[in-house]
């Protein structure tokens, strides 16, 4: 089966100007493969490039080296973005416009013709339950409203692959679960989800694969089963082994 | 700054209003606001009535330093450049294509207002007196085109009182205020008097006050409208005594000389029994 | 181009969504009208120095609306971090940019066309005559410059890190454009070398600005300016606006988000 997602010796270094040149490796020859239709986690401690991977993926920053590709396309054409959605982990939208009008706006850029939109707008809205706040300025949501609103600007162009970053982020239990259920449903639809998280319980549940990535290097990649029968009980203490973390030893 | 000078002008009709049927008062809301500065708005607005006048056809101060020769020579009809003559006035010939170009969105003609469109000067005028109520030109200046041009005697006469307020015994304001007696009211006698009340101010001031050309100036025009107005009433032997007095002030002493010649045979044709002494 | 018209409609709905543009015509509205109950010398007929007032305060609140609006547009997309779902669109960083540009001009030039309506109403009022052309010829000239305002604030955005620097910077350059550009040819006559030529170049290079600042033609009625020459001029804006958006877009898309 073809990788929907790919990235073939990814490299980014960071570069800062102080009294020396500073290079600062942020990735470091990542080769990742993800294919249709699966859920796919990709995990790793805070600084370990989780967020650089998905800015390279999404043309926010180019790569040092190495490529990436989405549906075969250079990550760097912008029609390459046609058929994704992406939540980001802080979700800012324009507070100054409704929720719908956000929506609208976004199926706009994806040239989306407009009987289409106002369709695909009440189905989203109703999917992540903000039909009662489609009037009202994003500017007077909370916390968890805009995190659905984030959602629902991600699936407005029926995506076949979905990059969420820390999906539950700031959500409570009952918000979490409603993510949940979301990237399940999408799974049945045969939509690929790809999500990196801290919330390993999370990731246990929903995820085909997971990879693993610590100070810019692929640690692991497997099926969550795999990786837990060779590392651990859980997703936790696998995560904890592969990163080689070593506990301090009470005296 | 525009904000706060044009609430405060906004504000300042009250005060005026009150002054006028106060006169006591003295509060100066622009004294009180400005100090000194003040005057340099007064200026300014001065120099809008004159850029109004000449409906926004006016040299800034890079024109002026640059094309003194040059407007020196559009006077005096020496100007080379036939091509742009229509700029040679007070800005001399484009320099180079962006200052070309520039001139087809920019006002090109030397104009003045005239059939009554002068009236667009007075708010500046007034703003300036408002501002400096010391500066004897706006009265003087108003009240002749309200006069004149804008037919409104009355205005211009309450201009000049409010100018006489703020300046006690001032020639300038004098003489144009018996100008308006004489001109617009008819009123010889009122002219007379307050043309002979310029005439002592004038006389009031110190030698080296008298000795400036434009003092001089004024006191020739102080004494030949008085001898006209004497001449028109038919008191020869005063309008001769008067012409006699302006002469060694006036730039043309030959032209007042040939008046008193005028005055001394038309003097001569009268009979006896007409001639008043003079006073 | 739904992508650019689409980014220009959000840019509208932020104007007519914020204050500025209310305060501001509040503010003008306000003196204009102070102004206009004011009777010289009890002459109803006087009316140029009311036109001079309105089209002053006019002319300066079409800058701080396009200034502070062109300024904000970048540095806030960054800072509110609403770039990132924006660019993970299929949108590149020239179409933001281009994006941004007609929405802040529109913008501007929706704000110029009710200021100018209110202009013609007052002044109609007093003068009882509409020279409706004169007025469109003004606000056109007026509106291409700001064209080449905002590409110039939008430029400075990607130049200078805080939206208030830029503000400052570049309403002091348009300022000092409009009120000295003209004269640098002269100013540059009474130096010697080498700064003669530095004040020359700077004057053939700077955007005339003051082209387009045609108040005196409003105030002292003056005919029509010459149609070929407002389209001249016009394109002339449109090639500097081009330029600073081209630069704008070499900056920006360097720049890390």
């Amino acid at each position: 089966m073809d990788a929907i997602l790919r990235t073939e010796n990814l490299c980014v270094e960071y570069r800062t100007h102080g009294l020396r040149l500073e290079i600062t490796p942020a990735l470091k020859e990542l080769n990742l493969s993800v294919r249709a239709g699966e859920v796919f986690g990709f995990l790793g401690p805070n600084g370990a490039g989780k967020t650089t991977t998905i800015n390279v993926l999404l043309g926010f920053i180019p790569p040092t080296s190495g490529t990436a590709y989405l549906f075969g396309i250079d990550v760097r054409q912008p029609i390459a973005r046609q058929r994704i959605g992406y939540l980001p982990e802080m979700t800012y939208y324009y507070k100054f416009l409704t929720g719908e009008e956000l929506l609208r706006f976004y199926a706009k850029i994806f040239g989306l013709p407009r009987l289409e939109a106002d369709k695909r707008i009440d189905e989203v809205l109703k999917l992540v339950e903000l039909e009662q706040a489609r009037k009202h300025f994003i500017k007077t949501y909370s916390k968890g409203m805009q995190q659905r609103v984030g959602l629902a600007q991600a699936l407005i162009n029926d995506p076949d692959l979905l990059i969420l970053d820390e999906p539950t982020s700031g959500l409570d239990p009952l918000g979490r679960m409603k993510v949940r259920e979301i990237i399940q449903r999408l799974k049945n639809e045969g939509k690929t989800v790809f999500f990196s998280s801290h919330e390993l319980g999370e990731v246990e549940t929903v995820c085909d694969r997971v990879a693993i990535i610590d100070q810019g290097g692929l640690k692991a990649v497997g099926r969550v089963s795999d990786l837990v029968a060779r590392h651990g009980t859980n997703l936790e203490k696998a995560f904890l082994d592969i990163i080689g973390y070593q506990p301090q030893s009470t005296p | 700054m525009l904000l706060a000078v044009c609430f405060t002008l906004a504000t300042s009709l009250q005060l005026r209003e009150a002054k006028r049927n106060n006169p006591i008062q003295s509060n100066n809301v622009f004294k009180l606001l400005l100090g000194e500065g003040r005057r340099l708005f007064a200026h300014e607005f001065y120099v809008m009535a004159d850029v109004y006048f000449h409906s926004g056809y006016y040299p800034s101060i890079f024109d002026k330093q640059e094309n003194q020769p040059a407007v020196m020579a559009a006077v005096r009809g020496e100007s080379d450049n036939d091509e742009d003559t229509t700029n040679v006035d007070f800005f001399g010939a484009p320099k180079d294509w962006i200052d070309t170009f520039g001139w087809k969105f920019r006002l090109d003609q030397h104009t003045h207002l005239s059939n009554g469109e002068e009236r667009e000067i007075l708010p500046w005028l007034q703003l300036a007196a408002d501002m400096d109520p010391q500066m004897v030109q706006t009265y003087t200046v108003a009240a002749f085109w309200l006069r004149t041009s804008l037919h409104n005697p009355k205005e211009a006469e309450a201009f000049l009182r409010e100018g006489l307020r703020n300046n006690p015994d001032n020639c300038e304001i004098l003489f144009e205020l018996g100008r308006l007696y004489n001109e617009d009211y008819h009123d010889a006698n009122r002219a007379r008097n307050v043309w002979l009340a310029a005439l002592r101010y004038w006389r009031a001031q110190s030698d080296d006050a008298q000795k400036s050309v434009e003092n001089k100036r004024l006191c020739d025009a102080i004494l030949v409208d008085l001898a006209y107005l004497e001449e028109n009433a038919g008191n020869w032997l005063q309008a001769i005594e008067y012409f006699k007095m302006a002469k060694p002030m006036s730039p043309n002493p030959d032209a007042i000389q040939k008046r008193i010649d005028e005055a001394r045979q038309k003097l001569a044709e009268q009979p006896p029994a007409i001639n008043t002494p003079p006073h | 181009m739904n992508t650019i018209w689409a980014l220009a409609g959000v840019v509208i709905k932020e104007l007519y969504r914020r204050k500025d543009f209310y305060v501001l015509f509040v503010l003008t509205a306000v003196i204009t009208i102070a102004a206009g109950m004011v009777h010289f010398f009890n002459d109803p007929q006087i009316v140029n120095y009311l036109k001079a007032v309105c089209v002053l305060l006019i002319s300066i609140s079409a800058l701080i609306i396009t200034i502070v609006m062109a300024a904000r547009q970048l540095p806030a997309e960054r800072e509110s971090r609403t770039i990132f779902p924006l660019l993970a669109k299929p949108v590149t960083r020239a179409q933001v940019i281009l994006g941004k540009f007609f929405g802040c001009w529109l913008a501007s030039g929706i704000a110029l066309l009710f200021f100018y309506f209110f202009f013609a109403v007052v002044i109609g009022t007093h003068e009882q005559s509409w020279p409706i052309l004169n007025y469109l010829q003004s606000f056109w000239l007026q509106w291409a410059m700001l064209g080449v305002v905002t590409a110039m604030v939008l430029l400075g955005s990607v130049i200078f890190t805080a939206p208030s620097s830029n503000v400052t910077i570049c309403f002091i350059v348009i300022v000092g454009i409009l009120l000295l550009g003209r004269h640098l040819n002269v100013v540059a006559l009474h130096h010697s070398e080498p700064l003669r030529g530095v004040i020359y170049t700077i004057y053939f290079l700077i955007p005339h600005l003051e082209w387009f600042d045609v108040r005196d033609r409003l105030t002292y009625n003056w005919p029509l300016a010459p149609w070929m020459d407002c389209m001249l001029a016009t394109l002339y804006a449109a090639a500097y606006a081009g330029l600073f958006l081209l630069l704008t877009w070499l900056g920006f898309r360097r720049k890390s988000l």
